[in-house]
């Protein structure tokens, strides 16, 4: 679940949302909508405090975003922006990085269960051994989607996170981040994705307004 | 001991200047001026040097002579801080630990067991030997500094993603403290990897022209290199684990205000 309550949001001295409110209960798939600049992508970083909110609360099953609770949050939802950093010099490198964190330590899959996620996600097993300078944006966003997926994790936040990759690698995606049991806010102008949302929500006139979907 | 430097004798050497300046006049460089005035500058500061040096040596103080290294360690630090482009109000208490700890710890080890010159304080041994060190601590103190916080401005978006796989504060500013650490320690070890082959090292250099056997001048120089070498290792690292606290606000973000 993820909860906003009467939130402002300001960037460079400019008011994006005002007293806003929006409830994602758990297996939802909500996509946010609006002009750009609008605070679609600063909307989701307040949920992981990578940006801070002017005013209201920002909830993650019931635990309340704060300086001694951020930590435990970002270790729970997955958060994938538009251009993924893989943060090592190899494939392999990035999949494993977050279980070299205390917080991940011992919990890293087996080699077969990552091969099979990347099959899934239409990537060959050689990739783990590319470097990370070498693969493409799109190869780049599902590397990015494996990672938070071999986490365990069931609450995404994710920005544009199809925009690079061609059909067939976005409906694979699309299978593993719609099952049942995850949790979805997103961004995306992608109309594949927007269908497969069940719910739309726009960013109007400083306001979080549900959308007929 | 060497024979002492007549006026005339300075003379003579203020007259070599004489060969550059008329290079840069016919190849109009336009930095005479420059350079007469770092030469005069030079002179007047190494003058004063020399005679508070004198006195400092003369009253042997062991109190004046820490009074003189904490004056050192101040200008040191109030400098390292502005060259890394970091608010010194912000900083400075935590880069003076730093740097205090991490110099006086390796010239105490070189003075109080190493020389164990009598008396234990002699300014001869602590105000030169301080000196040295935290004049090469100096500048990789800078470099330390300068790469850490710009390594993680410049890439922020990688920063960011480390802390949002659940890396703590430690684990995310990790692969940057490794590279600003290298940074400013690999100069040093190529220097030490060539020294008495590519350069004489000048306090040898000094030594020798003072007087001393060069195979005693050696070990002392071997002794402050390895005092050098281990005090910027240990500054660079202190400078930056200390700074940690209120270079990042409480959700770990890199603070915009902590750059000059």
């Amino acid at each position: 679940m993820i909860s906003f309550s009467d939130i402002t949001l300001q960037l460079h001295e400019q008011i994006l949302l005002k007293d806003s409110n929006l409830l994602i209960k758990a297996g939802d798939k909500v996509v946010i909508r609006g002009p750009s600049g609008c605070g679609k992508s600063s909307l989701l970083k307040t949920a992981v405090g990578a940006l801070a909110l002017h005013k209201g609360t920002v909830r993650i099953d019931d635990i309340e975003l704060s300086t001694s609770t951020v930590y435990q949050i970002r270790s729970r939802i997955a958060f994938i922006g538009q251009e993924p950093v893989l943060g090592a010099e190899n494939v392999r490198d990035a999949l494993l990085l977050p279980f070299r964190y205390k917080v991940h330590e011992g919990n890293q899959p087996p080699e077969k269960e990552i091969i099979r996620l990347l099959e899934r996600l239409h990537l060959p097993a050689t990739i783990l051994e590319k470097s990370s300078a070498r693969i493409s944006g799109g190869e780049k966003q599902r590397i990015a989607i494996s990672r938070a997926l071999l986490l365990g994790k069931t609450t995404f936040l994710a920005d544009e996170i199809t925009s690079a990759l061609d059909p067939e690698s976005r409906s694979a995606v699309l299978d593993e981040l719609f099952r049942s049991d995850i949790t979805l806010l997103s961004v995306s102008h992608d109309s594949e994705w927007i269908k497969s949302c069940g719910r739309i929500v726009e960013i109007s006139e400083q306001k979080l307004l549900e959308m007929e979907s | 001991m060497s024979a002492d430097l007549s006026l005339t004798a300075m003379l003579s050497m203020y007259a070599m200047l004489l060969i550059p300046v008329v290079i840069f006049f016919y190849l109009q460089l336009g930095i005479i001026r420059d350079t007469l005035l770092a030469a005069a500058r030079m002179t007047v500061q190494l003058f004063l040097v020399g005679l508070y040096l004198k006195y400092i040596f003369q009253l042997n103080n062991p109190f004046i002579s820490l009074l003189w290294v904490t004056v050192m360690l101040i200008v040191a630090n109030l400098s390292i801080l502005n060259k890394a482009g970091l608010k010194r109000g912000l900083f400075f208490w935590r880069s003076l630990i730093g740097v205090a700890g991490s110099t006086l710890l390796v010239s105490g080890w070189f003075i109080l067991i190493a020389i164990q010159p009598d008396p234990i304080y002699d300014a001869r041994y602590m105000v030169p030997i301080v000196g040295m060190v935290l004049g090469n601590c100096l500048r990789s103190n800078v470099l330390s500094l300068e790469h850490f916080y710009s390594g993680i401005r410049k890439n922020e978006n990688e920063f960011m993603t480390y802390l949002m796989l659940g890396a703590n504060l430690r684990e995310a500013t990790h692969p940057y403290l490794r590279d600003a650490i290298k940074a400013a320690v690999n100069p040093s070890v190529a220097t030490m990897a060539t020294m008495g082959i590519v350069s004489l090292p000048g306090m040898m250099t000094g030594q020798i022209l003072g007087g001393a056997m060069p195979m005693e001048a050696i070990k002392y120089q071997i002794g402050i290199m390895i005092c050098i070498f281990t005090a910027m290792v240990l500054a660079a690292l202190l400078n930056i684990v200390l700074s940690l606290p209120v270079a990042f606000d409480d959700h770990q973000r890199l603070k915009q205000n902590i750059f000059l």
